[in-house]
């Protein structure tokens, strides 16, 4: 649900690092401004090395951003993001359960009390009855889902998506889109989705960021008027292949670059 | 049901191999291959332990034996495991102990034995130390190793929710290192076997290694090979408890080996 308000704020972010072999220093962000709003889906989409994960990861915390603010909505409830890795992201050492149960422990809830919160969060995701599971015993699927169960039951304002369904296989991970798009619905939470296939980004998003091969910058921000809720037939109507045209366009002119990626 | 069967199968391969030798070995001590006095024959082993543990003789040793390695390797691992947990974590200490760490890992402690009995004696305390010594060095650098070898996207996943540093130890650094750790503490246990009997044969006056050496010098060859019989039945009993514990801890990853 858009209610008008922004959940996240990026001004002139920029990233740079040291390259270790080269000792150069490497551009992966140039700058990037963005706003999403309240409920969105985004998505972040380009060729691989444009730094689109590493700027999910620059709102996430988990690295610092050379220059520029980003600013989030916090809801009180805790975390304002929480992260959806991509594959193997679930400790083997842990059961289903305590995997979805992780990141209210890392808020600091009672191990017993998170995971009474994190079963119906299970429920959500369709893994019911596989909460005893580990990982090793669940399929690639099925392990996205338990990585996004994860992240949903912090109830944080943003979830951020890197990659989630890459590793899967075609069908998969389609009807991992779709699933993905069930549970948003009923969740109801700003997302920031990273990936690299044009037509995921369409399929599951308000707007779709196209991003340049690195330095990483924005090229287009193009807005999905597709009617929800979207069901995967809406991949072969016309409209649909208008917009994943366009962007094949936009990112056609991006060329894979020679050097380090 | 085909792991049962591998199970049942290994056992009884392993106890038909057993025998088989026992009885080649009678076998030909009875049809005088060789000269019972330097080899003894099976029989003679198990009328020595018979009279030993009858005459209940042997159990002093034993228990000595026992008392060395439990305490020397015991507290292998109380030091061992926190201080390479400590020094896989923090850099600073690494940098500060690791080389030295590997250089005496390195060196064969069994050559220093004998500095070790002549500082402290013949009684327990240097048999101890000897465990001791060449317990820890594999238990502390199989511990540093599994801490470091924890996944970066593991790490990440910790920090990304904010777990606090000691969560992050817990969930993330010590599950880790578990399996480095059980293979340290397996070659250890080995180890630790022969600091014993080393230790005892060199200066003692009880234990099985000094046994082994008493009865040598009157060429009782069977309690000897009563000794090693005794060891051996030990390191087995060692080695199927620690697979027990890693069976227990790795059912997250049953196909790692």
């Amino acid at each position: 649900m858009v209610t008008g308000q922004t959940a996240l704020s990026a001004r002139g972010v920029r990233m740079e690092y040291r390259d270790r072999a080269s000792d150069a220093r490497l551009v992966a962000i140039e700058s990037m401004d963005l706003d999403v709003g309240d409920g969105e889906f985004v998505s972040l989409l380009g060729p691989s090395g444009c730094g689109k994960s590493t700027f999910l990861k620059i709102v996430n915390g988990l690295l610092l951003a050379t220059a520029g603010e980003i600013r989030l909505r916090t809801n009180g409830k805790g975390r304002e993001d929480a992260m959806v890795f991509q594959d193997a992201a679930l400790f083997p050492w842990y059961s289903v359960l305590d995997n979805v149960a992780y990141g209210l422990v890392c808020a600091g809830v009672a191990r017993k009390e998170a995971r009474r919160r994190a079963q119906p969060l299970i429920e959500l995701v369709g893994l019911g009855g596989f909460a005893d599971k580990y990982p090793y015993q669940l399929s690639g699927g099925m392990q996205q889902r338990a990585n996004l169960a994860r992240a949903l039951a912090v109830d944080s304002e943003i979830l951020l998506m890197d990659e989630p369904f890459a590793s899967l296989d075609a069908q998969t991970r389609e009807l991992m889109q779709a699933e993905l798009l069930r549970i948003w619905n009923t969740a109801k939470k700003t997302v920031i989705f990273v990936t690299h296939q044009i037509e995921e980004a369409v399929y599951l998003s308000d707007r779709v960021i196209v991003m340049s091969a690195r330095p990483g910058r924005i090229l287009a921000d193009i807005r999905i008027e597709l009617q929800r809720p979207r069901a995967l037939e809406v991949k072969r109507r016309p409209e649909f292949a208008n917009y994943a045209d366009q962007i094949w366009k936009l990112l056609a002119t991006q060329a894979a670059p020679v050097g380090p990626s | 049901m085909a792991r049962l069967r591998t199970a049942n199968e290994r056992l009884f391969y392993g106890v038909l191999g057993f025998v088989l030798i026992t009885v080649i070995w009678e076998v030909a001590a009875n049809l005088g291959l060789f000269r019972r006095s330097l080899l003894s024959s099976p029989l003679l082993i198990w009328n020595a332990a018979v009279t030993d543990f009858g005459s209940g003789t042997i159990w002093p040793h034993l228990t000595t034996s026992l008392t060395e390695y439990g305490l020397g390797f015991g507290a292998a691992l109380a030091v061992g495991v926190p201080l390479g947990l400590a020094i896989g974590t923090f850099r600073r200490l690494n940098d500060f102990l690791s080389v030295l760490l590997f250089g005496i890992y390195s060196t064969p402690k069994a050559a220093v034995a004998p500095l070790i009995i002549l500082v402290l004696g013949i009684g327990l305390e240097s048999k101890v130390v000897l465990v001791f010594l060449l317990a820890f060095f594999s238990i502390i650098v199989s511990t540093m190793a599994g801490v470091q070898a924890a996944a970066e996207r593991h790490h990440d996943i910790a920090r990304s929710f904010g777990a606090s540093r000691w969560l992050e130890f817990r969930s993330v650094v010590l599950p880790s290192t578990v399996p480095f750790l059980l293979t340290g503490i397996r070659i250890a246990s080995g180890r630790a076997l022969v600091g014993v009997v080393v230790a005892e044969e060199l200066a003692a006056n009880q234990g099985i290694g000094f046994y082994m050496d008493f009865f040598g010098t009157f060429l009782d060859t069977s309690r000897v090979m009563l000794g090693v019989v005794l060891l051996g039945t030990f390191g087995i009993a060692l080695g199927e408890f620690v697979r027990r514990v890693e069976k227990r801890f790795e059912v997250w990853r049953p196909d790692i080996r």
